[in-house]
C-alpha cells in the first residue's frame, strides 16, 4: 500500500462520513458541517494527486484554493438561509420545512 | 352510328350550357354572396345564356346531326379508360333544353317568390349548383361521370329541400331525400361495378351498341336492374317512394324544379338514356314495367285524399314517373321520353301555380285556398286548370298525347292486365286533379273580409315586379303545357334521327282513354264542382281506405318501424355501447391510470431532499459497482 492510496482511503472515509452525515442529520447546521466534510475530502484527493502524480504541483493547489473559497462561500450563505428560516419557522429542523407554502 | 367530335363551335357552346351555372354558383357562393342585387344578376344571366346555347343546340343543329361526342381521358387503369366530357345526342340535347328551360324559368319566377329571404343570395348558388349538376348529367357520355353528378343532383336537392332548416320538418325532409335515394344509389354503384368489371368501358355509346353481344344474358339483367334501383331511388318508385311528397317542405319553386325537370327526372332519363342496353333484357324491362305500373297506382291512390295542395302534385309526380317507366317498360323509347318532355312542363307549371297560392295565402291547404278566395288570382287559376287538364289528359292540352302514347306502347302489350292498369291510372289521375281544381275554383264558404285584407296587405308589400316575375313564367308554360303535345310525330322523327320505327295509333284508344278521363272528371264534378255538392271524396265513407290512402298504404310506418328496429334497435345500440365501453371507457381508464399514477409517484416527493439524494447516491453507488465489477 503506497502513501497515495493511504491519502485517497482516508479522503473516500471522510467522503463517506460527510455523506452519511449529510443523509440521516436533520438538523441544518449538522448538514453544513457534512458538506463541508465532502468538499474537504475533495481537496484531499486534489492535494494527493497533486503531489504524488502531477508534473506541475500548482494546479492542485489552485483547486483547492478555489475549493476553500467556495466552502467559505457557500458557509456565510447557508448560514443567512438557516437564520432566515429559522425566523420564519422558529426552527432549524428541516422536517418541519417540507411545506412548500410557508 | 359512330360518334363524331365537335366543331369548335358545338363544343364552346356545350362547354357553356355545362360549366355557366357552375361558375355562377362559386361566383355567388364564394364572391357576392352578401351583395344581393349582384348575386341575382349574375345567375339569371348565366341561366339565360346557358338557355339560349341549350335552344340552339336543339334547334340549331340539324334533327339527324350524328351524335357528337367529346372526351377527356380522365382516369386511366390498366383495362379501364374513364373520361370525362359530353354526348350530344337528340335524347340529351332534348333533355338539356328542358333543363335549361326549367332552371331559368325557376329563377325568374324564384325573383319574386324568394323576395325579402335573407337567404336569397345562397338560394341562386344552390340553384346554379342544381342546374350544373343535371346538366352535366344529362350530357355524360359516360356512367361514372352520370354517376357522379347524380350524386351531385341529389346533394344540390338535399341542400334546398332543407333549405329553410331552421324549420325542424324541412330538415328532416332533406335529409330523408338525401337517405333514401342514396339506398337506391347503393344498387346503382353496384351495377355500374359490374359492368366495369366485365366490359372495361362505361362509355353510354358502347354501352347501348355492344354490351348485349359481349356480356351474358343474365349479366345484362343483373346491371340493369341494379342500375335500375338507382332510379328507384332517384324517381321516387315504389318501395322507395315516400320521401317525395316529403320534399315539399323546400321553397316552392324547388319542388317544381326538382319534380319536373331535374331530381326525380334523372331517373327516368338514365332509363331512356340506357334504352338499348335495357332492351336487350326482356326481364330487366318488365322489372321497369312492374314497379312503373305497382308505383302508378299506389301514388294515385294516395293523391286522391291529400288535402295539402303540393302534396297532391308530389303524388301525381310519382304516378307520372310511373307512367313514363311503364311506357319505357312496355318497349316504346318515345312514349317514356315524350311523357317526360310534356310533364316537365305541366308539372312546373303545376307547382308555380301552386306557389303563387301559397305565397298569398301562406297556407298549403287546398280548402283554406279556397276559402280565402284562391280564384280571384286570375292568372295562376287560369294557368293552373291548363296544366291541371294537361295533367289529367284532356284533349288539346300536352299530357292527352303523351299519355295516349304510353298507352299505345301498352296496348301492344300481349298481357291486357298493363293496359288496364294504366287506363285506370288515367281515371284516378283526372279524378284527383279536377277534385283539387273544383275546390279551388268553387269553395263552399264566401272569404270573410278580414282575409281579404290580410290577402291585400300581403299583396301590397310585393311589387309589381315580383307580381311580373311569378306570372310570366306560368304563362309560359301554359303555352308550352297547351302546344308540345301537337309536336309528338316531330319528336318521334327528332329522338330517332329521323328514322323512327312503326308506332301504332290505336283509334280505339282515344276514345276510351278519354271516356275514363271524363269519367274521372265527373265524378270530382258531382262530388266537388256542383253547387250542392258536399265537398268529400267518395272515399270518406270507407274510413278505412280513406285511412290507408292518407297514411300512404302505411309505408312511412314501416319504414320508421325498421329503422326503429335495425337502426336504433341494432346498430345504434352496438355502436352505444361502443361509445360507452371503448371510446368513454378508454378515456375513463387513461384518466383513472393518470391519477392513480400520479398518487404512487406522489409518495416520492415527501418534501424532504435527503431522500431524493439518498437515491441518487445509491444509484451512483450502483453504477460504481457495475463497473468496478466489470472491468
Amino acid at each position: 500500500m503506497n502513501s497515495l492510496t493511504v491519502y485517497l482511503f482516508v479522503a473516500l472515509l471522510i467522503f463517506c462520513i460527510g455523506m452519511f452525515g449529510l443523509l440521516q442529520r436533520r438538523s441544518l447546521i449538522g448538514m453544513i458541517i457534512s458538506i463541508e466534510l465532502m468538499l474537504n475530502a475533495a481537496a484531499i484527493n486534489f492535494m494527493a494527486f497533486n503531489r504524488f502524480l502531477a508534473p506541475d504541483p500548482s494546479v492542485g493547489q489552485i483547486m483547492v484554493l478555489f475549493i476553500m473559497g467556495i466552502a467559505a462561500a457557500e458557509a456565510a450563505i447557508a448560514l443567512s438561509l438557516i437564520l432566515a428560516l429559522f425566523r420564519k419557522l422558529r426552527s432549524i429542523n428541516i422536517e418541519h420545512a417540507r411545506d412548500l407554502k410557508g | 352510328m359512330n360518334p363524331a367530335a365537335p366543331s369548335d363551335f358545338v363544343l364552346w357552346l356545350t362547354l357553356a350550357v355545362m360549366w355557366l351555372p357552375f361558375i355562377s354558383f362559386l361566383v355567388i357562393f364564394f364572391i357576392t354572396r352578401t351583395r344581393l342585387a349582384l348575386s341575382l344578376a349574375v345567375s339569371v344571366s348565366c341561366a339565360s345564356i346557358s338557355l339560349l346555347a341549350a335552344w340552339y343546340l336543339l334547334l340549331g343543329l340539324p334533327a339527324t346531326h350524328p351524335p357528337v361526342e367529346f372526351k377527356l381521358l380522365w382516369m386511366a387503369g390498366a383495362e379501364a379508360r374513364i373520361s370525362y366530357g359530353f354526348l350530344l345526342d337528340p335524347l340529351s340535347r332534348l333533355m338539356l333544353c328542358i333543363v335549361a328551360s326549367i332552371s331559368f324559368l325557376v329563377q325568374v319566377y324564384s325573383l319574386g317568390y324568394m323576395a325579402g329571404d335573407e337567404g336569397m343570395a345562397k338560394y341562386y348558388s344552390f340553384l346554379s349548383l342544381f342546374a350544373w349538376s343535371m346538366i352535366s348529367l344529362v350530357v355524360a357520355p359516360g356512367l361514372l361521370q352520370l354517376y357522379v353528378f347524380w350524386e351531385l343532383v341529389g346533394l344540390s336537392s338535399y341542400l334546398l329541400i332543407g333549405f329553410w332548416h331552421h324549420k325542424f320538418s324541412a330538415s328532416e325532409a332533406g335529409k330523408k331525400a338525401f337517405v333514401m335515394t342514396r339506398l337506391g344509389d347503393l344498387g346503382f354503384f353496384l351495377g355500374i361495378i359490374v359492368l366495369l368489371l366485365h366490359l372495361g368501358d362505361l362509355s353510354i355509346l358502347k354501352l347501348n351498341a355492344q354490351a348485349a353481344a359481349q356480356l351474358s344474358a343474365g349479366l345484362v339483367t343483373a346491371s340493369a336492374v341494379l342500375i335500375f334501383m338507382g332510379v328507384v331511388g332517384k324517381s321516387a318508385q315504389f318501395p322507395l317512394l315516400t320521401w317525395l311528397p316529403d320534399a315539399m317542405e323546400g321553397p316552392t319553386p324547388v319542388s317544381a324544379l326538382l319534380h319536373s325537370a331535374t331530381m326525380v327526372a334523372a331517373g327516368v332519363y338514365l332509363v331512356s338514356r340506357l334504352f338499348p342496353f335495357y332492351a336487350a333484357s326482356p326481364d330487366a324491362l318488365a322489372v321497369v314495367l312492374a314497379i312503373g305500373t305497382i308505383t302508378m297506382l299506389l301514388s294515385s291512390t294516395m293523391a286522391m285524399v291529400a288535402r295539402d295542395i303540393k302534396q297532391v302534385w308530389a303524388f301525381s309526380t310519382v304516378s307520372q314517373l310511373g307512367f313514363m317507366l311503364m311506357g319505357l317498360g312496355a318497349g316504346s323509347y318515345f312514349a317514356g321520353v315524350f311523357h317526360l318532355t310534356t310533364h316537365a312542363s305541366f308539372k312546373a307549371l303545376l307547382f308555380l301555380c301552386s306557389g303563387v297560392f301559397i305565397h298569398h295565402f301562406g297556407s298549403n291547404d287546398m280548402y283554406e285556398i279556397a276559402k280565402n278566395g284562391g280564384r280571384r288570382l286570375k292568372v295562376p287559376m287560369i294557368t293552373i286548370t291548363i296544366a291541371g287538364a294537361a295533367l289529367a289528359g284532356v284533349f288539346p292540352a300536352a299530357g292527352f298525347f303523351s299519355k295516349e302514347s304510353i298507352m299505345g306502347a301498352l296496348a301492344e302489350l300481349p298481357n291486357p292486365g298493363w293496359l288496364a292498369a294504366g287506363l285506370a291510372g288515367a281515371a284516378m289521375t283526372a279524378y284527383y286533379t279536377f277534385r283539387l281544381l273544383f275546390i279551388v275554383w268553387f269553395p263552399r264558404k264566401i272569404e270573410t273580409p278580414q282575409h281579404q285584407e290580410n290577402g291585400h296587405g300581403d299583396h301590397a308589400a310585393h311589387s309589381s315586379f315580383g307580381y311580373w316575375a311569378m306570372g310570366v313564367p306560368l304563362i309560359i308554360l301554359a303555352g308550352f303545357a297547351l302546344v308540345l303535345g301537337f309536336f309528338g310525330d316531330w319528336l318521334l322523327n327528332f329522338i330517332h334521327w329521323g328514322r323512327p320505327p312503326e308506332f301504332f295509333h290505336h283509334v280505339w284508344l282515344a276514345p276510351v282513354s278519354l271516356l275514363l278521363v271524363g269519367c274521372g272528371i265527373g265524378l270530382a264534378w258531382l262530388e266537388f264542382g256542383r253547387r250542392k255538392a258536399a265537398q268529400a271524396g267518395f272515399l270518406s265513407r270507407l274510413p278505412r281506405v280513406e285511412a290507408l290512402f292518407a297514411n300512404r298504404w302505411y309505408m312511412d310506418a314501416f319504414y320508421r318501424r325498421m329503422v326503429d328496429y335495425v337502426v336504433y334497435g341494432f346498430f345504434s345500440r352496438l355502436f352505444t355501447l361502443n361509445d360507452r365501453r371503448v371510446v368513454d371507457g378508454g378515456v375513463d381508464g387513461v384518466c383513472r391510470a393518470t391519477v392513480g399514477g400520479g398518487w404512487l409517484l406522489s409518495f416520492l416527493q415527501s418534501g424532504l431532499l435527503q431522500y431524493n439524494l439518498f437515491t441518487m447516491v445509491l444509484i451512483i453507488a450502483l453504477v460504481g459497482l457495475y463497473f468496478l465489477v466489470m472491468h
